[in-house]
């Protein structure tokens, strides 16, 4: 008991301690308006003491990460530092290290940034001085703030991203629903023609499966579960398996950021847009596509006529079969009968 | 006997006319040996001509080189269609897997598929245009089922059972091989036409409603198995495993059957063909 009290009187001491120490920097940096002028441009140097302390960084002097900063004031400006100064493996501070810094290397922003292109780098994403933890609401990485995030710079993505059924249901606060990451990853993001993106179009049917054969998200909603099923099924999904990239993937006919129900009349696939969506691929495709359902599960009785032609065939093939093997047994019995009683 | 002699005076005579004396010993010599030589050579025709007489008698031409070609084709392009399109239907087992590794992806597949259908679709026609000929009406005539076709079967069935020791008498076709003519007849259609309208699918979708194709694929891929199955099951059984003609019954390749099989499996046509060669 005495124990556990000293150690939460000395951690208060030392939190306490942070905060007066720190109370230095902001005594500048915690107006609001403080800003200097650099190359012509006015630069604010505004941190916002509040949120900093509700940061997953509050704990840490500011001056841990600013380390050439040893007087206060200091007189000259502060090198650029950067994330990976600690969140290296192998650190002696214990900031957290996942495999995620040497995914983004790898990744498109990281290797735009390397040739010197204008490209977001972890700051971009997780703020300076404000990162949160990704389940705290208030997280620029939060599922309801990553659209918002990422559309910082994709603007046009996103506008188009809460015209789609994803992006609704996202302002209707249902987080269940598909943001960028979710299919686009963070970290490891790849042009879609690299094989290890989840968008190549090898892979988008396993993007799309994670949630929409997930049973219990897509009941909830009301969205059919078997579609992805169905496609596998289909030739489009055989061809997709076996090496021809050119065939339809989900994305091909859905569209990607703005997708629509087939009830919408914008949609790719209402029934009056099939004839264009199909014909992107099928030059003579004509309102006939319409004629017919879409996502058929041949043993599934919503499949229309093809139900019954699947019923037919199964039961007549195994007549069929049944009736030649009992022929080909009783042909036998009958010489092994003869053979036996000679 | 007579010419024998002829001859080796002959040879004697020119011998002498240029000069040379033969001994009479040497004359007896040349007798003996020019009668043993004929002697074989005669012997010899007779085994041949005697041979040939034997094969006529023993073996009958069941089925005519055109027939043959047809069969033989029939089977190539379906045991291609059947490895390159199960992969397709079973693309999910782990042999699957391996052939599409193997042959070195779908695309591949997709090729040698239709090159399959256009050897069926080959068969199709010739055996179509081959049934307007005057043994393909003849062939055709015998193909069709009949009252006795059904008494047959029955009749097998309860020898199988040993209920009767009379085997029924078949003509040119039985049951069984009338069936088996009915079931590729059956196939080819569904195959063919179900196969068309996915091969040339881009030109029909703007033509018939999806659902047709939809139905076309359901269709072809299950007929498929059927056929597969009927294949391995039935075919293999009474062209190989059927103890009879283990493990290999060559008629439809050679056209020949023998007249002892002949007599047992197709009584009623060899009954009409000895009437026919008897009345010549």
């Amino acid at each position: 008991m005495k124990k556990t009290l000293l150690f939460f009187l000395i951690l208060n001491l030392y939190s306490q301690d942070i905060v007066s120490r720190n109370r230095r920097c902001f005594l500048c940096h915690g107006k609001e308006d403080y800003k200097i002028i650099e190359d012509g441009k006015e630069k604010s140097l505004y941190v916002s003491p509040g949120e900093y302390y509700q940061s997953v960084h509050k704990d840490f002097l500011c001056t841990a990460c600013h380390y050439d900063v040893t007087t206060i004031p200091h007189l000259r400006k502060p090198k650029k530092i950067h994330c990976l100064q600690c969140h290296y493996a192998g650190n002696v501070v214990g900031a957290p290290v996942k495999e995620m810094p040497e995914k983004y290397k790898e990744s498109i922003h990281g290797r735009a940034k390397e040739k010197g292109k204008e490209a977001p780098d972890c700051i971009d994403c997780h703020t300076t001085h404000y990162v949160r933890n990704p389940s705290d609401s208030l997280s620029t990485i939060n599922k309801r703030n990553v659209p918002k995030t990422c559309g910082k710079c994709h603007s046009l993505v996103k506008e188009e991203y809460f015209k789609g059924v994803h992006g609704k249901a996202l302002l209707k606060k249902i987080y269940e629903t598909a943001v960028c990451n979710d299919c686009h990853k963070e970290h490891d993001i790849f042009p879609p023609e690299d094989p290890r993106s989840t968008l190549n179009p090898k892979n988008v049917v396993a993007t799309c499966e994670k949630c929409h054969s997930d049973i219990t998200i897509m009941k909830k909603y009301g969205v059919p579960i078997k579609q992805v099923e169905a496609f596998k099924e289909s030739f489009h999904g055989i061809a997709l398996e076996y090496g021809i990239v050119k065939s339809a993937n989900c994305v091909s006919c859905h569209g990607s950021h703005e997708i629509l129900p087939s009830k919408d009349p914008n949609s790719p696939i209402h029934p009056k847009n099939l004839a264009n969506t199909c014909g992107k691929c099928h030059p003579r495709a004509s309102e006939n596509v319409a004629k017919g359902k879409y996502h058929v599960i041949p043993y599934e009785k919503e499949a229309g006529v093809v139900y019954y032609v699947y019923n037919f065939f199964k039961w007549f093939t195994f007549l069929v079969i049944f009736g030649l093997i009992v022929h080909i047994i009783l042909d036998l019995t009958g010489r092994g009968l003869r053979k036996f009683k000679k | 006997m007579k010419e024998e002699e002829k001859i080796y005076e002959e040879i004697i005579n020119e011998i002498e006319k240029e000069g040379f004396k033969i001994k009479e010993e040497l004359k007896e010599k040349i007798k003996r040996e020019v009668k043993e030589k004929i002697k074989k050579e005669l012997e010899e025709e007779i085994k041949k001509i005697k041979k040939k007489e034997e094969k006529e008698e023993e073996y009958f031409i069941r089925f005519s080189l055109n027939v043959r070609m047809q069969h033989f084709i029939l089977a190539l392009g379906c045991i291609l269609l059947i490895i390159t399109g199960l992969p397709i239907k079973f693309h999910e087992s782990f042999w699957a897997e391996i052939y599409f590794k193997i042959t070195g992806g779908i695309q591949v597949s997709r090729f040698l598929h239709r090159i399959g259908a256009t050897l069926l679709v080959i068969v199709a026609m010739w055996h179509t245009i081959y049934l307007f000929t005057k043994e393909g009406r003849r062939e055709f005539k015998e193909l069709l089922p009949t009252k006795k076709d059904f008494l047959d079967f029955f009749q097998n069935i309860k020898y199988f059972l040993k209920l009767t020791d009379e085997r029924p008498k078949f003509g040119r076709y039985s049951y069984i091989e009338k069936f088996d003519y009915w079931a590729v007849y059956w196939g080819m259609v569904i195959m063919i036409g179900s196969g068309t309208l996915m091969w040339f699918h881009n030109f029909f979708l703007g033509i018939i409603p999806k659902f047709i194709i939809d139905i076309a694929r359901e269709a072809h891929s299950d007929e498929a198995l059927l056929a597969t199955l009927a294949i391995i099951i039935w075919h293999w059984y009474n062209a190989h495993f059927n103890p009879e003609v283990f493990p290999f019954n060559p008629t439809i390749f050679t056209g020949k059957i023998s007249k002892e099989r002949m007599m047992k499996e197709h009584p009623l046509e060899y009954e009409k063909i000895m009437k026919e060669k008897n009345k010549e």
